[in-house]
């Protein structure tokens, strides 16, 4: 059964169920640690759940402020991408340099660009 | 509700009493749940038994839902209140606007004018709005009987369900209120306009008596009524106004007595914040467009139709359901456009028009703001072209409308290497090509059905009848001579404009027909105003215009509360 669950449905079902379940534990139902690790970028940089979620048995969901512990200021990131056409995805006219990193860039899930299907022709590829 | 209690209140217009009657409120649908409406009335908010205070989640799904299982009433769940040991701060104000949109803007500089001390906490990072035109009655250049003759019409518009005091509100100050916003807008360095009576020819007579207009233009494009707000923003702050950013509201502070006396919000730390307001909280939150539960609930029409706006998620609907306020019955008045496709003057020109495959499916002087009731299904999504051949400024010269002559479609054309001028570059669509199968490619229709469509079209132009749809002798042109022309326009909804029950000071009403203290609900929160299937563009930018003017009015009111 597991080989025959592509890695990104798996990462999606993963994420329905860690949304769906916000008082379950990673080890509830089918999820074990292990696998929702390996729908980490972050865990394959040795990077542990309890850096961006706590130590706390109930995972939450992650905040921004986290994502800038490491990452660094909005604004320092909006120049760096500054240069990025057709338009700087990280300053722009809805959240200015302050919209939430997990609208496009999830860890857990395939990434999406938030700007398609409303601006045509903003194609980014998000990482 | 039981028919005496309205005898008895002889001051109960006809829209409230249906708003009461239909609506939704926590006590109807609690009543509803229960066991139909013969139990409603029968019990106050406070008094109502512990049993009914929680309805179970079957009852929710039982009571309503669609047939494709999507639309329930499950969406409102009142949550546990915040207890104090979580509030990080208490600040206290007169006045707490939630949400700094043109309509919250306005109220709270209009509030602090009026000598309150004001906060507003908006979910964004800063002031947000959209659109460009902003409308009122300039009352010194209208007869009175063009301003009745014009009420009218907009209840009218609003297929005769809206709440009539509500559109003479907005007729008799919106002048007024509009010219205090550019007014205010400017001295925070806006380069907002008065395009005045110009800009509304259909409507400079109404039944042959004589009307002006102010009518504000925060533009042109990129620049739109969101930079003019943040505008705005600035002269409220100059003036006392506290904003605080990225601090959404998450629970109303009611006493016993069902009294709002202010507003629970998450700053961006994360933590609790208590806004105490000593004369009331106004409610400015916008519309629940991406709130997909709400949406399939109240209106369905929309399900496959894509958003305009993010994070529109009716905060402030839930906020004064769990109040006790009132939401409109069923079948919510939407607003859906498509300005930026192609030339906004050409939206309503009835050239030849077809849905996403290619097919016609229209008689076309029916205006794009009611095409969305064509395009409701998942394949066509609001989706259609207009087409027409390079013999177009000729032959529909005299149609109502403005053209804009093949050079100027360019600034249109993302095909075009042309610079881009007062339009959103990622939303212009238009297209040019010397064959209908290549057109049919770049409009991304089914060649083969757009070329069958064009030749049916010109066999109908050629007979002088349109036998297919029968839209006017006059209105048929051929499309024969290249090179020709596509706009592909995709009407998606701008904004959803019902809301909540709310009476002349723009205050919720519960559902016995009783003011709320301490809560007031303006813009698109605020019901009313509408009614009919569809957003009216009769005035242009009665939208905003409305929202100034409750705005304006409503922070005035309020702060001398």
């Amino acid at each position: 059964m597991k080989q025959m669950i592509v890695p990104k449905q798996a990462a999606a079902l993963l994420v329905l169920l860690l949304t769906a379940l916000p008082g379950g534990s990673l080890a509830a139902g089918p999820v074990v640690k292990g696998q929702v690790a390996r729908t980490s970028k972050h865990a394959t940089q040795g990077i542990t759940c309890a850096q961006c979620h706590g130590k706390a048995a109930k995972k939450s969901v992650v905040a921004m402020q986290q994502c800038l512990g490491c990452h660094g200021d909005t604004k320092e990131l909006a120049a760096r991408t500054a240069q990025v056409k057709p338009t700087n995805p990280h300053e722009n006219r809805h959240f200015g340099t302050e919209a939430d990193c997990n609208r496009c860039h999830h860890e857990h899930a395939t990434s999406e660009n938030l700007c398609l299907p409303c601006h045509l022709r903003f194609g980014f590829k998000v990482p | 509700m039981s028919q005496d209690h309205f005898q008895e209140d002889q001051e109960t217009d006809q829209y409230t009493k249906q708003t009461i009657e239909n609506g939704f409120s926590r006590r109807s649908f609690l009543s509803r749940a229960a066991g139909g409406a013969a139990a409603a009335g029968l019990f106050g908010l406070s008094s109502l038994p512990a049993a009914a205070a929680g309805p179970t989640k079957t009852k929710d799904l039982e009571f309503a839902t669609s047939t494709d299982g999507g639309a329930t009433l499950s969406f409102l769940p009142k949550p546990k209140p915040i207890r104090d040991r979580e509030i990080a701060e208490t600040l206290t104000f007169d006045v707490v606007v939630v949400g700094a949109g043109a309509s919250g803007v306005p109220a709270a500089l209009s509030a602090a004018e009026n000598g309150a001390k004001v906060a507003v906490i908006q979910k964004a990072p800063f002031a947000l709005s959209q659109g460009n035109t902003g409308s009122g009655v300039d009352l010194a250049t209208s007869e009175k009987a063009g301003i009745e003759a014009l009420v009218a019409r907009l209840i009218a518009d609003s297929n005769h369900r809206c709440n009539p005091k509500l559109i003479r509100q907005w007729a008799y100050h919106s002048g007024e209120a509009v010219r205090w916003v550019i007014d205010r807008a400017r001295q925070g360095g806006s380069p907002v306009v008065d395009q005045g009576s110009p800009a509304q020819r259909a409507i400079l007579k109404v039944n042959g008596y004589s009307m002006g207009y102010v009518t504000s233009f925060f533009g042109p494009k990129p620049y739109t009524t969101g930079d003019g707000m943040r505008h705005l923003a600035k002269t409220a702050e100059k003036a006392g106004v506290r904003f605080f950013y990225r601090t959404p509201a998450v629970q109303l502070v009611q006493n016993k007595a069902g009294e709002v006396l202010g507003v629970i919000a998450k700053g961006p730390n994360g933590k609790y914040t208590k806004f105490l307001a000593k004369k009331g909280v106004i409610l400015a939150t916008g519309d629940y467009q991406n709130n997909k539960a709400m949406s399939d609930y109240f209106v369905p029409d929309v399900k496959h139709l894509e958003r305009k706006q993010l994070d529109k998620t009716g905060d402030g609907f839930a906020l004064a359901y769990w109040a006790g306020g009132v939401i409109e019955p069923i079948g919510h008045t939407k607003m859906l456009h498509d300005f930026d496709a192609g030339p906004a003057s050409m939206c309503d020109m009835p050239f030849l028009a077809v849905d996403r495959k290619g097919r016609r499916f229209v008689n076309e002087t029916v205006e794009m703001s009611l095409l969305n009731n064509y395009l409701r299904d998942a394949e066509n999504a609001g989706h259609y072209s207009q087409i027409f051949d390079s013999n177009y400024m000729t032959q529909a010269a005299t149609w109502p409308g403005k053209l804009v002559p093949p050079e100027g479609l360019k600034n249109y054309m993302p095909d075009d290497p042309s610079p881009k001028k007062g339009v959103f570059e990622s939303q212009v669509n238009t297209h040019v090509a010397d064959t209908i199968e290549e057109l049919a490619r770049k409009l991304e229709a089914d060649p083969a059905i757009l070329v069958a469509t064009v030749k049916r079209y010109n066999e109908v132009v050629a007979s002088g009848k349109d036998s297919d749809f029968g839209k006017p002798a006059d209105r048929l042109i051929p499309v024969v001579k290249a090179p020709f022309y596509g706009i592909h326009r995709r009407v998606r909804v701008s904004a959803i404009c019902s809301g909540m029950l709310v009476d002349e000071n723009h205050q919720a009403l519960n559902a016995e027909g009783k003011p709320i203290k301490g809560l007031f609900l303006i813009g698109n929160l605020g019901g009313g105003f509408y009614g009919g299937v569809d957003y009216p563009l009769t005035v242009f930018g009665l939208s905003l215009g409305r929202c100034y003017t409750f705005g304006y009015l409503t922070g005035k009111h309020v702060a001398k509360l």
